[in-house]
């Protein structure tokens, strides 16, 4: 048994819980303890080091959108983001559902809506209280220093007009061709200047002293801002909810067509002479608008969770165009040396091009297959995206297989010559079984390569996924969406994190050496 | 004309300015159904000659032939068995042998098949580690896949570097006879080569020492007329026995000392320059 636990935790790439199954199983317990400690608890320490360091750190910043947010806020808003999705998909079956599923669901959204509403007429009046406060509290605040302010402005004004008129009294007394009381009059002006200057320095900072009071952050008014807008938030769910269940349900709307379309039939049995074309034409459009409302679908905005689904769905396109074309070539570049000398020029100069430059090519040259994009199958966005992640992340794969090819033991081609095995039995039972561990390093990597190219391909290209969310989060600059990129941080960080894992599981599955694929 | 044989073959590694000869005027014939063992000091080239009789390599000058045609590439006619075993480390033991006997025997049908290599296996002792990759055996037991894989191809030559080496004494000499077994019954030609003359004199129609590297050849060849079956614990107390095993172990040490006393006096020819003292000079 716990052999069998240590070997599928090895299979699955876990192998750092493997001293916590043996300690479970008293196995050399000091000797699993210190591997706990380094494998597990270490590495846990240090993030939360990062994770305290960030919280300090963060706030220290402010920028355009906001503070830099902290560790709390983003998990906030992760939160905010998996609840967004799951009301969108709320809504989604609310659109679709009928009967008497539909007549519960009046009623149950209808009874929350009713327990909400002496909530959020709380929320609001302790939202107007809690601004009332605040506003309070700042004038209070702000008061005597404005009084300060006032006087002091009085005061240099007073001081400047004195100087002013003390110059202009001065000037009277010089008299032509005296120079040096000239110069004399010039400094003095001079002086009187700068004096004037740091006067008005002196009350810009007042000024500014004043603007931090005026703009103070009232924990009691963003609480209940930040309670009320939850409150609100909700109602609105619930009312949008109410619309998808009832007039703007689908089944609804169509029933609705339905009734339409047989007033206008019978309308039309009855009608006669120049009316009986109206009355045709009425029934062809009450039909064709039956037709649309049946085959139509819930207009769904892009939710964080599907573009992240989409995104690996990209990923993996890219991933698989790249495999089909890197393996083969990489065979053959192994196997031929003339064909590797061919193809090296081209490797080289294709190897290291950018994604950013890869993407606006593809985009025009896929967008010349296809004339109009929502008509098409798969999306020119998404086909450029996983072309472009295909053209970046192919070399790994090439390298490592004509490397692969190239190296393999000569002993192992002795015994296919000695067996005079043909060359497709020699290929695909000696000469691929024998790179693969090769050829699947490099699948690794390509895939972390692709991984990382997709957002910015994304990004570029506006296909809907993981990039997507991350530009129409930056367009919005508020310190709600510059938390969301966080978000983003991490999620992209994980998904790889796990396609990196699922490689290493098939890499370990293909090496018959029993040697270790890195960690 | 003889089933095996090798004519002045000449054969040596490196580029022409760091040329080393391995193999010179090699002189070889070898009967049909008869079991030739080479013995010689490692290094002096006997898995070239292998290589050369099993078509792998081609000799510089001279020839191989069998059956009177020039050998020119390897074949499963000539069964080799490797050295370093040359096991495809992706496959477990029984695919290894599959392989081989897919190859070799494309007409099998699948039952047969399986019974034909569970045969071969339970033949060398590896029932039960069927499944098992190569870097799961020890040394021995690959040894002893590499020579069941060897056999299970029924080749008309058994070409065997080594084919015990790593075995101990007694897996040794179940093999001896296994392989002693295997000639017999389908009268096949050997050509072993080892480097334990008890080994040899026990096995072999005729012992051909290769003298040591570089330049080796074959020396003159010993016929062991002992009758068979032989018999390991009488063959012991066999004055025949005993008087030709002195004879050729006698027999390559003095080519191994004649070598190294060639070898020595090569390397000892000395430059005649004294030592200057830096100090006396400054
Ligand atoms: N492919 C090769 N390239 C260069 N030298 C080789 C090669 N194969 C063998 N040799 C040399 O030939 C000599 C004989 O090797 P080998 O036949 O393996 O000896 P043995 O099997 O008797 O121990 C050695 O000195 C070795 O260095
Ligand atoms: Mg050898």
């Amino acid at each position: 048994m716990k052999y069998k636990i240590l070997k599928a935790l090895d299979i699955a790439g876990l192998k750092v819980l493997d001293p916590v199954v043996r300690l479970a199983y008293r196995e050399e317990p000091r000797e699993q303890v210190r591997k706990i400690i380094l494998f597990i608890a270490i590495p846990i320490i240090t993030f939360c080091a990062f994770l305290v360091a960030w919280a300090y750190i963060a706030p220290r910043h402010t920028t355009k959108s906001g503070e830099v947010p902290t560790p709390s806020v983003v998990w906030d808003s992760a939160k905010n983001i998996w609840v967004f999705h799951q009301r969108e998909n709320i809504k989604e079956e609310d659109f679709r559902v009928e009967g008497e599923e539909r007549e519960k669901r009046i009623a149950e959204v209808t009874a929350l809506l009713e327990k909400l509403k002496p909530e959020l007429e709380k929320a609001d009046e302790q939202l107007n209280k809690a601004q009332e406060q605040a506003k309070a509290q700042t004038q209070q605040a702000v008061a005597p220093l404005m009084a300060v302010f006032e006087k002091t402005k009085e005061q240099f004004k007073q001081a400047e007009s004195d100087r002013k008129k003390e110059l202009n009294e001065l000037a009277k007394t010089i008299k032509d061709g005296d120079t040096a009381a000239r110069a004399e009059y010039l400094k003095k002006v001079d002086a009187h200047i700068k004096q004037s200057d740091v006067e008005t320095e002196q009350l810009q900072v007042i000024k500014s002293r004043i603007d931090v009071v005026m703009n103070p952050k009232h924990e009691g008014l963003i609480a209940a801002r930040t309670a009320k807008n939850r409150v609100a938030e909700q109602v609105q769910f619930l009312s949008k909810r109410l619309e998808n269940l009832g007039d703007n349900n689908q089944q609804q709307k169509v029933l609705a067509a339905k009734q339409a379309l047989e007033e206008k039939k019978e309308k039309f049995s009855e009608a006669s002479g120049r009316a009986l074309y109206f009355g045709a034409m009425n029934i062809h459009r009450a039909e064709d608008r039956l037709g649309r409302i049946e085959t139509s679908t819930y207009a769904k905005p892009w939710t964080f969770p599907a573009q992240i689904v989409r995104s690996l769905g990209c990923v993996f396109l890219g991933f698989v165009i790249a495999t089909i074309i890197a393996v083969p070539i990489g065979i053959l570049c192994g196997l031929s040396p003339v064909f590797m000398a061919a193809m090296t020029p081209l490797i080289s100069l294709f190897k290291p091009v950018s994604p950013i430059v890869w993407l606006p090519i593809v985009f025009i040259i896929v967008g010349g297959f296809i004339d109009d994009p929502e008509q098409a199958p798969v999306h020119p966005a998404f086909l450029s995206s996983a072309i472009t992640v295909a053209l970046c992340s192919l070399w790994p794969t090439l390298v490592n297989t004509a490397f692969g090819v190239a190296a393999i033991d000569k002993d192992h081609l002795n015994v296919a010559r000695v067996l005079r095995l043909g060359f497709w039995n020699r290929l695909f039972k000696i000469v691929i079984p024998s790179a693969l561990p090769l050829i699947f390093a490099g699948l690794r990597i390509s895939l972390g390569v692709g991984w990382m190219v997709l957002i910015a391909a994304e990004l570029l290209s506006s296909s809907e996924g993981i990039g997507k969310f991350v530009w129409d989060m930056f367009n919005n600059g508020s310190s709600q969406t510059f938390a969301q990129m966080f978000v983003v941080v991490f999620v992209v960080g994980i998904v790889g994190l796990m396609l990196d894992r699922t490689m290493i599981v098939f890499q370990r599955l293909v090496s018959f050496d029993g040697a270790p694929t890195a960690i | 004309m003889s089933f095996l044989e090798m004519n002045n073959v000449c054969i040596g590694y490196g580029p022409s300015n760091a040329r080393t000869e391995v193999l010179e005027n090699v002189n070889l014939s070898v009967e049909e159904n008869e079991f030739v063992a080479i013995i010689g000091f490692s290094g002096s080239g006997k898995s070239t000659l292998i290589s050369l009789l099993a078509g792998l390599e081609k000799p510089d000058s001279g020839f191989v032939r069998m059956k009177g045609r020039t050998i020119d590439q390897p074949g499963p006619d000539r069964g080799v068995m490797f050295q370093n075993y040359s096991l495809l480390p992706w496959l477990s033991v029984y695919q290894n042998i599959e392989l081989a006997v897919k190859q070799v025997f494309p007409d099998m049908k699948k039952g047969e098949r399986v019974e034909y290599i569970q045969h071969y296996i339970d033949m060398v002792s590896l029932t039960s580690a069927e499944w098992k990759k190569p870097h799961e055996l020890s040394g021995g037991m690959r040894q002893r896949l590499s020579l069941a894989r060897t056999l299970a191809m029924k080749p008309e030559v058994l070409l065997l570097d080594e084919p015990l080496s790593a075995l101990d004494a007694l897996t040794r000499s179940v093999l001896q006879d296994e392989i002693i077994r295997i000639w017999e019954e389908d009268r096949r030609t050997v050509v072993m080569i080892t480097n334990d003359v008890d080994e040899a004199t026990i096995m072999a129609d005729r012992i051909i020492p290769l003298t040591p590297g570089p330049k080796a050849t074959l020396a003159q060849d010993f016929k062991v007329e002992l009758p068979r079956p032989r018999d390991r614990t009488t063959l012991n107390f066999n004055p025949d026995f005993k008087a030709l095993r002195n004879r050729v172990t006698k027999f390559m040490i003095s080519v191994n000392e004649e070598a190294k006393l060639l070898r020595t006096q090569r390397n000892l020819k000395c430059p005649d320059i004294q030592p200057i003292s830096l100090a006396r000079v400054g």
